[in-house]
């Protein structure tokens, strides 16, 4: 290389580093400053975005009663691309630069599994509001984390009573997504099926990879295997991609098609307004129309006034994860010290839109997972939430206590892991 | 295991084959012809079920109509592609790391850009209500819309394969996938023919992706998942060869159809497995005569 | 497209080069910012990935779309190692590259049977398969979970420290790569990536070579990802994925895949810009994508190949024309 590209080179290197350093993102002391990462692109982008939106109107509602104990609240918004490495990075960026009190999101079951091990090692607290495995409250557990939204355990569980009283399902399909969400949402419920019925088979099983474009050949498989319940574990696009391929084969006049983990989010519904089968089983995180009390109807109609959408249910998760750091920054009386922090959210609760008349969600100290109600409906038509025509009704309600492992379950899993 | 799985499987295999054909057909002709390997065919595939989206669902457009123009909006999006910025690195050394530089830009672009226009929610657009029940012959049944896909498919193989055997557009493209230059000093308008050649198969991809706009999930990211696919078709079939793609996506379409039955846990490996063993075996592709490729 | 000289004696120039590069990286990370350090580290192991690449490609002139394979490879030796207890970090460390090179002496020879873009799919259709195997070897693997809080040896568990170890790795590395280019060895590989069929008239065993080239890219490739593995104490089947194989394509032609230190530039310019342009918005994709546009339409040599025209033009626009030399 000449003379003068060793100038440019060094000239350049300065210029990079210049900049760095002015980019530098002023750290305000008094603020409460939450670092947020969430998939905005690709197929988990509309989670991602509604988490934005939802996370940003419970900040404003905060900020407007004055903050906590007089300290506003900040949140700084990343996409996490849904990837594990990246999201470390920024999750150590937010840390490191910015200086956040509080780490809070992701949506992929991997960068939450990624972003736990970097709260640990920085002693910053994660509250997870979306992501669901259930591996970060048992074997991964770790104190910094908290998770204000369900697991898969809890969607599972809930199902399993609810198949239990269908005496007339007693063949299982299922198909899934071939990752680790896919399988584990359904082995949660079929190990806990199983244990309280004992005429329950399973006559199939298919695992098309994440985001499989096209079903066909396995829906005619599913159809040869004439189950009576059709158990799926997609989320998202594939959900609604599944059933639009599958009713030309009339498909769900043949069987029951039960997907009890995030079948039943919003977007599903809004993603086809026309043909949508009755009868379908889904549950969701959140619903929109249930339970059916002023804060969960405030808080439907707030996030439709600000983003003119209704919310999937990530939303409410964001909405809450914000809402469990102020709370626990009051009863604390910091947002700096982690460890009095810990104390204060493990016994935290916490009256959020899902909550039931009566009932309050509640954080559990053994396993950091916020304890709540599930409830399992089927699509009937509703034209109350446009442009979607049905709505899940026709509810079952299960207890919180009864969706949740016990104590026992959680130091048996957690020394399985110790070897 | 008995005869009316068999032959139910044998057609979900030609369904998803036939929309991996369109797309690849296009994919595999750029290659021919332009000698590029356009990355970002997938994103013409996505562009074309926005456009459909946009011009049956939000404006009401007949269906057909609305196919029909969402592929012509493709393959004008393709030709300004190739007119604006492909053309610039025609020729220059090192040609085939600036063709992949510029099409995966182009994916991240495209992907931006429905975005900011559509948004992130997932896009419905109803098939056409005669087409939308199945279609029964004996035991078997079949969604009639797919049915009508597959013969879509395969009236558009047999037109370009006349398109390309008899026309004198088809002759020019022969010439100038055989030599450029030498088309050009014959008097063929190269720079024309190859514009037009691109913005046919991009008008290809987004056919394919507006006819599937109605089963699958409109939504940014769709681009990337057909773009391996495809290739995967291409390779197969060998470069550049048109029924190639056909029969690159048959094999690919069945393989995995039947792949299901008896091995469901490694589905995801199916096709890089048949296009590695092709590549060994026939590394020219199945339909190509055996060459010199190594 | 010309890669650095064969044979040539290192010049003043040459010395200065590697002395500004060594003195950047060594120094910046001390100017106070954390982030600098981690930023630093990540440039450094895409850095080795890419440059591992390019003695492929810019060297060889074989392009592969499956390297990512053995980056992976390589990190998930460290993963596994450590983190069951096998072997300790200065042992797992080496034992990448002899994985790399072995997974590399094993896919290599089906590969190089075929050329340009042949070669090319068969690359990404192995790559593909091993990541499958990887993502789907749950028990073994951690499948999709991947394998986090790898334990790294107390010496090594401050960032700082890591970052000066990766330093050290990493332009060693660069060293040897550059002996490998300049000698005859290197000069056979620029030979075939020039005129494969000519070089192989004049008796050479091109296949041979070839394979060569691979195994030392796999190496290359294997040992980044060990150290990846150090860095972030995280691991995920992405790293195998054939997305992370065309991030280290982009970042050589980026960067200039016909000189030298092209790739490392390549890897600081797109591990930068990710990180900034992620912190202002959520379309990134758009400006990463016209960014990357803009350099492909107007730096046809890559970044360093372009400022390097541009500064010898600007130079020898004084002189008398005729007699400058152009590269």
């Amino acid at each position: 290389m000449r003379k003068q590209g060793r100038k440019w080179q060094a000239m350049l290197a300065i210029g990079l580093v210049l900049v760095m350093g002015l980019a530098e993102v002023a750290s305000a002391a008094e603020k409460i400053v939450i670092g947020a990462l969430y998939p905005m692109t690709g197929r988990a982008g509309r989670y991602g975005i509604d988490s934005v939106s939802a996370a940003e109107i419970a900040m404003n509602e905060i900020n407007a009663k004055g903050g906590v104990n007089g300290r506003m609240i900040d949140i700084i918004f990343n996409d996490s691309k849904a990837n594990p490495a990246y999201s470390i990075k920024v999750a150590k960026r937010y840390i490191t630069e910015d200086k956040v009190n509080f780490l809070m999101g992701v949506v992929s079951s991997a960068a939450g599994l990624a972003v736990t091990e970097v709260s640990k090692e920085n002693k910053v607290i994660f509250v997870g509001t979306d992501h669901a495995s259930t591996a970060l409250t048992t074997e991964k557990f770790q104190p910094y984390y908290f998770r204000v939204s369900n697991n898969t355990y809890q969607s599972a569980a809930a199902a399993a009573l609810y198949a239990k009283d269908k005496k007339e399902w007693k063949k299982y399909y299922v198909i899934g997504p071939d990752y680790e969400y896919g399988h584990r949402t359904w082995e949660d419920f079929w190990m806990l099926l199983g244990r309280q019925r004992k005429d329950v088979q399973l006559v199939g099983q298919a695992w098309p990879k994440l985001f499989e474009p096209d079903y066909t050949p396995y829906i005619t498989a599913i159809l040869n295997a004439k189950p009576d319940v059709l158990v799926t574990t997609f989320w998202g696009g594939d959900t609604v991609a599944f059933i639009k391929q599958a009713l030309p084969y009339k498909l769900f006049d043949k069987m029951k098609f039960y997907n009890y983990d995030g079948g039943g989010n919003y977007e599903l519904l809004e993603a086809m307004p026309k043909g949508l089968p009755k009868g379908l089983v889904l549950s969701a995180r959140h619903h929109l129309n249930w339970p059916d009390t002023k804060q969960n109807r405030d808080f439907v109609a707030n996030f439709k006034a600000k983003t003119g959408r209704y919310p999937s249910y990530a939303a409410e998760g964001a909405y809450a994860g914000v809402y469990f750091i102020a709370e626990g920054v009051r009863q604390a009386g910091t947002a700096e010290d982690p460890d009095k922090l810990v104390a204060a959210m493990e016994n935290l609760k916490l009256k959020l839109p899902e909550d039931p008349e009566g009932f309050t969600s509640y954080m559990r100290p053994i396993d950091h997972q916020i304890v709540q109600v599930q409830a399992i409906g089927e699509t009937v038509p509703n034209k109350k939430f446009p442009p979607a025509t049905m709505m899940l009704g026709n509810w079952k309600v299960f207890k919180a206590e009864e969706i949740i492992p016990s104590v026992a379950e959680i130091e048996a899993a957690r020394k399985a892991v110790k070897k | 295991m008995d005869g009316s799985l068999l032959v139910a499987q044998l057609i979900s295999g030609l369904t998803s084959a036939m929309t991996l054909f369109l797309v690849a057909s296009g994919l595999t002709l750029i290659f021919g012809v332009v000698n590029v390997f356009n990355f970002a065919h997938g994103s013409f595939y996505l562009l074309g079920a926005y456009f459909a989206y946009q011009v049956v669902a939000v404006s009401g457009v007949n269906f057909w109509a609305g196919v029909l123009l969402a592929a012509l909006g493709a393959g004008a999006a393709g030709m300004l592609m190739e007119y604006f910025f492909l053309r610039r690195i025609y020729g220059r050394a090192g040609e085939a790391g600036f063709q992949i530089l510029l099409t995966y830009s182009f994916i991240l672009i495209l992907d931006d850009v429905v975005k900011m226009v559509w948004g992130t929610d997932y896009k419905s657009i109803s098939k056409p209500e005669i087409l939308s029940g199945p279609f029964s012959f004996g035991e078997v049944t079949m969604p009639r819309y797919d049915l009508v896909v597959i013969v879509i498919g395969l009236a558009v193989a047999f037109g370009m394969w006349a398109a390309i055997k008899k026309t004198r557009f088809g002759r020019n493209l022969r010439a100038i996938s055989s030599n450029r230059e030498m088309a050009s000093s014959l008097g063929v308008n190269v720079p024309l023919t190859l514009s037009l050649v691109f913005g046919l198969a991009t008008a290809l991809g987004g056919l394919s992706g507006a006819l599937s706009a109605p089963v699958r999930t409109v939504t940014p990211g769709a681009g990337i998942e057909v773009i391996i696919g495809s290739l995967i078709v291409v390779v197969i079939g060998g470069l550049g060869n048109f029924w190639g793609a056909l029969v690159g996506a048959l094999v690919i379409g069945e393989v995995t159809a039947f792949g299901i039955l008896f091995l469901p846990q490694w589905a995801i490996l199916f096709s890089y497995a048949v296009m590695a063993l092709v590549l060994i075996f026939r590394p020219e592709g199945l339909l190509m005569k055996r060459g010199a490729v190594g | 497209m010309s890669g650095p000289k064969t044979g040539a004696k290192y010049g003043r120039d040459e010395w200065a080069q590697w002395g500004i590069a060594l003195v950047l990286f060594a120094v910046v990370p001390l100017l106070g910012k954390k982030y600098f350090v981690s930023m630093g580290n990540e440039i450094l192991v895409m850095g080795l990935f890419a440059m591992g690449f390019n003695l492929l490609y810019g060297v060889t002139g074989m392009l592969s779309f499956g390297q990512a394979a053995y980056y992976g490879v390589g990190a998930y030796t460290v993963g596994l190692l450590l983190s069951k207890g096998v072997a300790p970090f200065w042992v797992a460390l080496p034992a990448t590259m002899v994985v790399g090179g072995t997974l590399a002496l094993v896919l290599g020879p089906l590969c190089i049977r075929l050329s340009g873009v042949y070669f090319t799919m068969l690359t990404l259709a192995f790559a593909e398969m091993v990541w499958g195997i990887v993502f789907k070897w749950y028990d073994f693997t951690g499948g999709d979970n991947g394998i986090q809080g790898i334990p790294m040896p107390e010496v090594l568990r401050d960032p700082l420290r890591y970052y000066y170890f990766t330093l050290a790795v990493a332009f060693v590395s660069f060293w040897m790569i550059r002996r490998i280019v300049a000698s005859p060895f290197g000069a056979v590989l620029q030979s075939i990536r020039e005129n494969p069929e000519r070089t192989g008239f004049i008796g050479v065993k091109v296949r041979r070579y070839q394979l060569a080239a691979m195994v030392l890219s796999g190496v290359f490739a294997a040992l980044a990802g060990g150290l990846f593995a150090g860095y972030q104490h995280s691991i995920h089947p992405d790293m195998l994925h054939w997305t992370k194989s065309g991030e280290v394509i982009l970042m050589s032609i980026l960067g200039g895949a016909s000189s030298f230190f092209g790739p490392l530039m390549g890897a600081a310019v797109i591990v930068f810009i990710e990180d900034m342009i992620g912190k202002y918005t959520e379309f990134w994709e758009i400006w990463i994508g016209g960014i990357m546009l803009a350099i492909v339409i107007f730096f046809p040599r890559g970044v360093i190949g372009t400022f390097d025209t541009w500064i010898t033009r600007w130079r020898d626009h004084g002189k008398h024309a005729g007699t400058a030399a152009r590269p």
